[in-house]
């Protein structure tokens, strides 16, 4: 049986490590590694000018050149890398922790009030997209950080909701769910001690990808300024400063987004990679 | 059928209506004044009392609300306050840029998308399918805006073959209007593109499973014949499926690429709504936005369950 385990469906010993989710741990990691060494170490200061640098092409001093006000780009990256992922972390934190209890209360109460209650202001959120909300939050209450994780969270929220009461209906069928109930747990008991469990890894695996779709969102967001306020250095504004100048200086607008993208890559193959390595029966080369 | 559309159509009125009332409460309720949102720290009371009277703030709220979606309704959807004229005519000018920019989009991403999903799925495990994943894969984390200022970067200040940014309205004549609207509708379309890929894909490769598919190759139809005619047909569900999910994730790329290509349409006029805190333009179209996403999404469930009878029942 252990041996059936470790085996793909096609007698292939199961690959954990597929080039495409070493290539996405290692992304991931360097932004992670980038962003807490930038508290400790920047090449040069982020929020710095030195008008008589600016608009300087890559150098040995300035690896990726300088902007408009002779400010260091690659350190600029390095402390935007900060604001990015604490953003994502803000917004599938709230979304995850808030959509899971949601999604398990109504897989308790299937088919009951509750449950059409819960998911349909679920379906409900799929019309606001985070910018959307972040413009409705801005026009109230004027541009920040805030902004961002709530509009990206309110997002997550219901993908972890529908996401958790699906996984928990199928665990709610299982033997082991009747034996529990037979030696008298209640409902939330089962729950917590059966049911959570079981569900976990696909929550986890979901929360890499909603991470990725965050940071996307996030330099959408505040590409539009409807997110992180100067001078906190951040990747999306960024390009919006870049494009003014971005005829004669290319690379002020290069730099900002391959970080943009190689860290959505990076998450998103590291949680297909992660998805495949918990249930082969998911994998998407099927 | 009929029983099951009367159903959704309920179900759309109702949520409808509870995306305006989400709307309405954020907009005008939770801020207080929105009058004096509008008019900023330095009004002058007269002119905040004349706002107030405008905005009918002196009103109750839930008779505002009232209000609200009768002109929602009628299509009277009161004054702009910083241009001063009707917001629908605003939205009517703008719609003539983003509704082509969308359709566009839509269009560029179906045939991008499609044909490459088909591709992967004929080619499964070998290099055309690899190449196709990893498009996909790139076409998922490049942020559109990004890969719209690379566009202008080659076709607009390398090669200059297309303007960098505006628009030059349709008057200019097709053909000039079309190729504004060519980067920014290809950047808006790559997402899209590399998710229709991915969907296609699988999707054909469970349809290519089925016995049909079988029995189509068995009885001698070529590959080409039996894919599109058989595989093909049979995949298209969860294609259209993902379109009508995706709509909303359109809409809001649209918002920010027309902002990249300073497109004069309705993500720029909401846009600039905010800079000038016209909270009236930004709650109708907000409005606007969230209940095109709505209605897309239950056309999208109306034509599943055309498509699939058991669906019916839920």
């Amino acid at each position: 049986m252990s041996v059936a385990v470790d085996k793909a469906p096609g007698g292939r010993k199961r690959r954990w490590l597929s080039p495409s989710f070493a290539i996405g741990a290692v992304l991931s990691l360097a932004v992670v590694a980038m962003a807490l060494v930038s508290y400790l170490w920047t090449p040069h200061s982020p929020t710095q000018m030195a008008i008589l640098k600016r608009l300087q092409g890559p150098s040995a001093a300035n690896w990726f050149g300088t902007d408009q006000f002779g400010r260091d780009v690659f350190s600029m990256i390095m402390v935007g890398a900060r604001n990015s992922l604490a953003v994502g972390l803000g917004a599938v934190g709230i979304g995850m922790l808030q959509g899971t209890v949601l999604g398990l209360i109504a897989a308790v109460r299937r088919d009951g009030l509750l449950d059409h209650v819960i998911m349909r202001t679920a379906d409900f959120t799929h019309a606001f997209p985070a910018v959307l909300t972040a413009i409705m939050m801005t026009a109230i209450a004027g541009p920040g950080m805030l902004n961002a994780v709530v509009a990206i969270g309110v997002l997550n929220l219901p993908y972890f909701a529908r996401l958790a009461r699906g996984a928990a209906l199928q665990v709610w069928t299982q033997d082991f769910i009747q034996a529990a109930r037979a030696a008298g747990l209640t409902s939330r008991q089962i729950t917590l001690h059966h049911v959570l469990p079981n569900i976990a890894g696909i929550l986890v695996v979901q929360a890499t990808i909603q991470f990725a779709l965050a940071v996307l969102a996030e330099a959408g967001l505040s590409y539009l300024g409807l997110g992180t306020q100067p001078p906190n250095p951040s990747w999306g504004r960024m390009l919006n400063e870049a494009q003014t100048f971005m005829a004669a200086q290319p690379w002020l607008a290069i730099f900002p987004g391959a970080a943009i993208a190689l860290t959505v890559l990076g998450f998103n193959l590291l949680g297909d990679g992660l998805r495949d390595a918990i249930d082969p029966r998911l994998r998407r080369s099927r | 059928m009929i029983g099951y559309a009367l159903r959704r159509l309920v179900a759309l009125v109702l949520t409808l209506l509870a995306a305006a009332l989400v709307i309405f409460l954020v907009l005008e309720v939770l801020p207080g004044d929105p009058a004096a949102v509008t008019l900023g720290l330095n009004a002058s009371p007269e002119a905040l009392a004349a706002l107030h009277a405008e905005m009918g703030l002196d009103k109750p709220g839930w008779l505002r609300f009232l209000t609200w979606l009768g002109g929602l309704a009628s299509g009277d959807l009161g004054l702009s306050y910083t241009y001063r004229v009707p917001v629908a005519q605003l939205i009517a000018e703008r719609m003539a840029v983003t509704l082509p920019l969308a359709v566009l989009a839509m269009l560029l991403a179906v045939l991008i998308g499609m044909p490459l999903g088909v591709l992967a799925a004929s080619r499964r495990g070998r290099i055309a399918d690899a190449g196709v994943m990893a498009f996909a894969q790139a076409g998922l984390a490049i942020p559109n805006f990004w890969f719209g200022l690379l566009l202008v970067l080659v076709f607009a200040v390398g090669l200059g073959w297309l303007p960098a940014n505006g628009f030059p309205g349709w008057q200019a004549g097709f053909g000039t209007a079309l190729k504004s609207l060519a980067m920014p509708a290809l950047a808006l379309a790559l997402p899209q593109a590399a998710i229709i890929a991915r969907v296609t894909r699988s999707a054909m490769l469970d349809t290519l499973q089925e016995d049909f598919v079988r029995t189509a190759r068995a009885k001698g139809l070529s590959e080409g014949v039996t894919l599109r005619r058989h595989a093909l047909r049979n995949a298209l569900i969860p294609v259209v499926t993902i379109l009508g999910l995706q709509f909303s994730v359109l809409i809001a790329g649209a918002i920010i690429i027309e902002n990249v290509f300073a497109l004069p349409g309705l993500g720029r006029l909401v846009f600039q709504a905010i800079a000038q805190h016209d909270l009236i333009v930004v709650k109708d179209l907000v409005m606007l936005f969230a209940g095109l996403a709505i209605i897309v999404n239950f056309a999208v469930e109306l034509l599943y369950g055309l498509i699939d009878p058991r669906l019916r029942q839920a």
